[in-house]
């Protein structure tokens, strides 16, 4: 028994569906959470590499609204809410259909734009939050440059992050061996 | 380091001295017939001197403690106290933070008390717990009577396989001795049900009270035990129950002891929750008269009060569904712990209150049973803490029993409900507890029903655990001063334990790691090993542990103090 | 995944290991180690085996200290340790986070030097499960280990959660798959429920998929308690149900033998939080007058439900404790780290075996670029980007013994399998090391 039919799982985005109609941006309510991707990556260990940004720094959606912004999978989109933007890569969801709902798996990306209201109740709000999606043309940041890029803890006055180099994806700090 | 406490009025039951004036000499956490001239001397002179306190039912270290304390963060915001420079900050009234616990019950005066209540699957938190716990050594009862191998052999009527299955579950999960808790009821809560009197079989397993209880007995006394089965009857808190605690005493008559030094074969807990009459809550009226009238006829049994003491509390129990009828009957706030393959348990807050005729008729009961029960051999000093009442009232109890005049007041003056008076015999019962029946419910009579030579008295030899109160017996007349004698109780002059002070002035001046107090039955290995290859197969199919790692691992018992036990056959 | 071959090239297998991944805490899982690194996990589940089969890439080992250009700098542990007590012992209002990945043994210094200290000690639960906490605090809490559920239970409910994702052995080795002594024939003989909006993957399992629409999980619960007590819907959908739906799934849960129900984030970090959970408490004790139901929050990390009940017995509190009078003080929103780092309030931040860089809000993780950050952990990660001294702890569970508690509470010694790197410490040494640093800190300045 089951009290909707369980869907088909549709695996493509088809720009062609005469269903949609493209838009320029998207409300949203967007979720985060974990999956299963993100969980193996993060407490393996492998937050640096482009693995982590494939997996954490990923919006999944559904795919008629993928059609709707004109996005493929793997390309870049901007996720905006009250407390900030971020870019990361779209996907198409396996959990689909949902459409106007998007979910980020849980990690420095969603961070971004997630809520840390708690109501007076320890838990931020992590989930069902308003948030708009657009398309970009930016790169999505690598874990270490996105921290760097948001939170600016040690970075100099004047310094524009965008500037400076890339981080890239193993540890950068001072060894006092050479090994 | 030795030590001579100088002319105190001593109460020491067991070596039948009851307020004669003398020195209490001791060297190296032993108690000594004499000491050098280099001896420190505390004078206690007139003073009232007792063995440490021994308590033989208290819920104090274990998972449903910290359900209570998870969930009960108003029980905790009572008694907050900041930390010294030699304390840790305590909390909680009813459930009180492991630190709190040791504190309090060392300024009572106490030395030994006893975790009522094990889980075999989480008794490693029991003893983390008791880790946690400082200044008092504490023998964890295990739980049996729910347990499926339990329930199989008791059907079986295979005693030997269940002695050596006791046997082994003692040592894995360092427990001193049998507990069991509503025999086959809390089986059935794993259904949402409930047994009801001996005689009714747990689901499936089609075995009953009686079968399990009398098994395991057998058992115990195979083992020949220190203690004998410490059994919390069916029914607990219905009207009309007091015919289930008669019937589940007297099915043990027959049952044979093996074991010097205590008297009983069957030790009934909490006893005042089980003497109820009549049918419903309207109806319903003390059942301590017969219940006590049995006691004085048979000495094969002991029993402990659980008197209640009229505060807020939090119940818990392994009787699950005794705590479901509880959140029925309360609506307050129910939390349930079902442990596979052993017991099930609940928790409900509890605001006993002297206006409520059931809660009055219930305090009257505690303290019946105390005044009707002739031999204070038989009887030991509990509130089943926290069920009727934190341990911190024992010193009220101990008020109550020692003057009627106060327990006439109470009535008379409304401080509890009409029904004390009108359903129980209390106010017929001019009973007074003097100082030496009081030692002996709080210290000798405990230690004797635990098989405990060593503690609750001052002989040559035994440990060195001492309480000395601010009382002079014989210029203080305990009849008329009940506020008086819970103050002196419920801050001992100096507690010592292992020979040392822990207590002075009803303050803690020194902090020390509690004993695991737990039996370890040899010549029985064979036995177990073959038991334990047979269990295995059922053990790794429907436990969600390993074996491995179910079993208590040495570290989590230390310190500890372990009574060897010859399986005599 | 393509194919791999089965790992044979070992020197031995360590046997009954603890995952130290996820709150199921798995027991069972064997560790092929050779030249004392592991070489292979057997039984381990996709989350766990990447945990324990690490990579050593990113591993923290060395103690380093950043520098006044902001970059980190290895240093020896003697100058690692003192900085830290340094800020630790001059700071007014730190902040002692974490916890969950560690083991019990670790969290005793670690509460010794926050009752030293006056700080705040909290762990994980203050972003998860906090308010399922406040809910049973609010409503009660009826549980019951797995082994129950294993043995007994033909009905399972899944709401909130994904455990598919998140615990994946959850279903296979204790609810819904093994066979119990009651339910011989494991899977057969139960009914799997899913309450989700998203058709996750859990839900594709499932017997029965209920999905209510987002923020509906109150309305729903709220729907079968009313039909449970005998009342009327007076709409046709509730949460997006329709309520035929709801009539026939409450006579379905009414009819069960034993039912169980686990619920997750889903529920505590919607708009609702708290009372969610207070409703779907309140349900299954509702439930318990026609049959047996129980329910467990499902808990993310290996310990995290350890501390609360570390916390508990030591304390009275199980998070968000605050020692700064001198006694324990636990008042949610106001002594819990969100609520601290979005006030501004705190000036020192501690974080061990947890990653806040990776899991707090934007909002909230602004304020760590303000303060100095101690990590305790052992992989280089989000937090490590915002960390001014970083001390390389072990791997509990795979290089250091350690009790931890499941999410049902059943305790486990979860025991080592390999020798840690050499220049790595214990957390439970780290910590201890701290306290006793900052103590002598603190004498020195009477």
């Amino acid at each position: 028994m089951t009290y909707i039919e369980k869907p088909s799982i549709s695996n493509v985005v088809k720009f062609d569906d005469p269903d949609v109609t493209q838009v320029k941006k998207l409300k949203v309510m967007l979720n985060t959470g974990t999956d299963i991707y993100q969980g193996a990556c993060k407490k393996r260990g492998s937050t640096l590499k482009d693995e982590y940004r494939k997996v954490a720094g990923v919006c999944y959606m559904d795919p008629k609204d993928m059609a709707r912004l004109g996005v493929g999978n793997w390309e870049s989109i901007l996720v905006k809410s009250d407390w900030g933007e971020v870019v990361c890569y779209a996907a198409h969801s396996r959990d689909a259909p949902h459409e106007g709902m998007i979910f980020i798996p849980k990690g420095p990306w969603a961070n971004v734009v997630v809520s840390p209201e708690t109501y007076c109740c320890s838990d931020p709000t992590y989930k069902g939050i308003k948030a708009t999606v657009e398309k970009s043309d930016k790169e999505v940041l690598l874990m270490a440059d996105l921290m760097r890029d948001v939170y600016k803890k040690y970075v100099k006055e004047g310094e524009e992050t965008e500037e400076l180099p890339s981080l890239g994806e193993s540890p950068v700090y001072k060894k006092i061996r050479s090994q | 380091m030795e030590y001579i406490l100088k002319n105190g009025i001593v109460y020491d039951p067991v070596n039948e001295i009851n307020g004669e004036k003398k020195d209490v000499m001791f060297r190296d956490g032993k108690i000594v017939n004499s000491v050098s001239d280099s001896a420190k001397i505390l004078d206690v002179t007139d003073k009232l001197v007792m063995p440490a306190g021994v308590d033989v039912h208290c819920h104090l270290a274990g998972p449903k403690l910290c359900v209570g304390r998870l969930y009960r963060p108003e029980d905790e915001r009572k008694g907050v106290k900041p930390k010294t420079d030699i304390t840790r900050a305590e909390t909680g009234f009813s459930i009180p933070s492991c630190p709190a616990t040791g504190y309090r019950f060392s300024r009572m005066g106490y030395g030994t008390v006893v975790e009522a209540a094990v889980p075999p699957l989480e008794a490693k938190h029991t003893h983390e717990e008791i880790i946690a716990i400082p200044n008092i050594d504490i023998p964890p009862l295990t739980l049996f009577g729910n347990n499926w191998f339990v329930m199989q052999f008791a059907k079986e009527g295979n005693i030997e396989d269940l002695a050596a299955f006791v046997s082994a579950w003692l040592k894995i999960t360092k427990g001193y001795g049998v507990k069991i808790v509503n025999p086959c009821g809390s089986e059935a809560w794993g259904w949402g049900g409930n047994v009801h009197g001996i005689d009714d079989p747990a689901p499936y397993w089609d075995v009953t009270a009686r079968e399990v209880i009398r098994a395991l007995a057998q058992a115990n006394e195979m083992l020949g035990l220190p203690h004998s089965i410490h059994v919390h009857p069916n029914d607990l808190g219905h009207p009309g129950n007091f015919p289930t605690t008669i019937n589940t005493i007297d099915c043990m008559k027959d049952i044979k002891k093996n074991s010097e030094y205590r008297n009983q074969t069957i030790h009934l807990t909490h006893a005042q929750f089980h003497c109820y009459e009549g049918t419903s809550w309207r109806d319903v009226t003390s059942g301590a008269q017969p219940v006590a009238d049995y006691i004085n006829k048979n000495d094969h049994v002991t029993m402990d009060l659980g008197a209640v003491t009229l505060d807020e509390t939090t119940t818990m129990t392994a009787d699950g569904p005794m705590e479901y009828d509880l959140y029925e009957l309360t609506g307050l706030k129910w939390a349930n712990k079902d442990i596979e393959l052993e017991t099930a348990s609940g928790l409900v807050p509890f605001i006993y209150s002297g206006r409520n005729p059931v809660h009055s008729l219930q305090w009257a009961i505690g303290l019946e049973l105390a005044l009707m029960v002739e031999n204070p051999w038989q009887v030991a000093l509990t509130t089943d803490s926290p069920n009727a009442g934190p341990f911190i009232r024992y010193p009220r109890v101990i008020s109550w029993l020692m003057s009627n005049k106060r327990r006439m007041e109470m009535m008379d003056n409304k401080e509890v409900h009409g029904w004390a008076a009108k359903k129980s015999a209390l106010a017929t019962l001019d009973r007074e507890y003097d100082f030496y029946d009081i030692a002996t419910i709080t210290r000798a009579a405990p230690s004797k029903i635990y098989g405990f030579e060593d503690r609750g008295n001052l002989s040559v030899g035994s440990l060195a655990d001492i309480a000395v109160y601010d009382l002079e017996p014989n210029n203080f007349d305990p009849t008329v001063n009940a506020a008086a004698v819970e103050n002196a109780f419920s801050n001992a002059l100096y507690t010592i334990k292992d020979g040392e002070i822990l207590v002075k002035d009803g303050e803690v001046v020194k902090v020390v790691s509690s004993n695991h107090v737990h039996t370890e039955v040899q010549g029985f290995e064979d036995q177990e090993k073959r038991i334990l290859e047979q269990i295995m197969p059922m053990f790794n199919k429907y436990y969600t542990v390993k074996f491995e790692n179910y079993i208590v691992h040495d570290h989590y018992a230390e310190p500890s103090t372990v009574y060897k036990v010859n399986a005599s056959k | 995944m393509a194919y791999e071959e089965p790992v044979k090239d070992y020197d031995k297998i360590v046997e009954n290991c603890t995952c130290a991944f996820c709150g199921s805490n798995c027991d069972d899982l064997d560790i092929l180690v050779k030249d004392n690194h592991v070489a292979g996990v057997r039984h381990a589940c996709r989350l766990g085996a990447s945990k324990i089969m690490e990579d050593e890439d990113q591993r923290l080992l060395v103690p380093m200290v950043r520098d006044e250009n902001g970059e980190l700098v290895e240093v020896d542990w003697d100058t690692a340790l003192d900085k830290a007590a340094e800020l630790i012992a001059g700071s007014i209002r730190p902040v002692f986070y974490g916890w969950s990945e560690t083991s019990i043994e670790a969290m005793k210094p670690g509460l010794e030097l926050t009752e030293l200290v006056g700080a705040v000690i909290d762990n994980q639960a203050t972003i998860c499960h906090g308010p399922t906490v406040q809910a049973v605090q609010n409503v009660g809490y009826p549980l019951m280990t797995l082994g129950e559920v294993k043995n007994r239970a033909d009905m399972l409910v899944y709401t909130g959660s994904n455990p598919m994702n998140a615990h994946p052995r959850h279903l296979s080795r204790y609810t819904t798959y093994p066979k119990g002594f009651f339910r011989r024939r494991g899977r057969f003989d139960r009914t799997l429920v899913t309450w989700d909006p998203k058709f996750s993957d859990t839900a594709k399992l499932s017997d029965i998929w209920v999905p209510f629409e987002e923020n509906g999980d109150y309305g729903f619960c709220n729907a079968i308690r009313a039909v449970l007590k005998g009342k009327e819907l007076k709409q046709d959908v509730i949460s997006g149900i329709p309520k035929e739906d709801i009539y026939e799934l409450t006579e379905k849960m009414k009819n069960t033998k034993f039912g169980a129900l686990f619920f997750g984030l889903g529920l505590t970090h919607t708009l609702s939080k708290q009372r969610n959970i207070d409703i779907a408490i309140q349900l299954v004790q509702d439930l318990n007058k026609y049959t047996k139901w129980v329910l467990l929050p499902m808990r993310g990390h290996f310990n995290v439900n350890g501390f609360n009940i570390f916390m508990s017995y030591e304390m009275g509190f199980p998070y968000g404790v605050d020692f700064s009078r001198g006694y324990p003080r636990y008042m949610i929103g106001e002594t819990t780290t969100i609520d601290l780092l979005n006030r501004r309030e705190c000036d020192v931040f501690m974080v061990i075996a947890a990653d806040p860089g990776a899991h707090f809000p934007g909002g909230a993780l602004a304020h760590l670029a303000n303060i100095p950050v101690i990590q305790i952990d052992i992989h280089w990660g989000p937090s490590t980007e915002m960390a001014d001294v970083v001390l390389p702890g072990t791997f509990i569970g795979v290089e250091t013994a350690g009790t931890s508690y499941r999410m049902d509470s059943v305790p486990l010694y979860m025991k080592k399998a390999i020798d840690p790197p050499e220049t790595c410490r214990e957390d439970e040494w780290i910590v201890n090391e701290l306290l006793q640093r900052v103590k002598n800190i603190k004498e020195a300045s009477k």
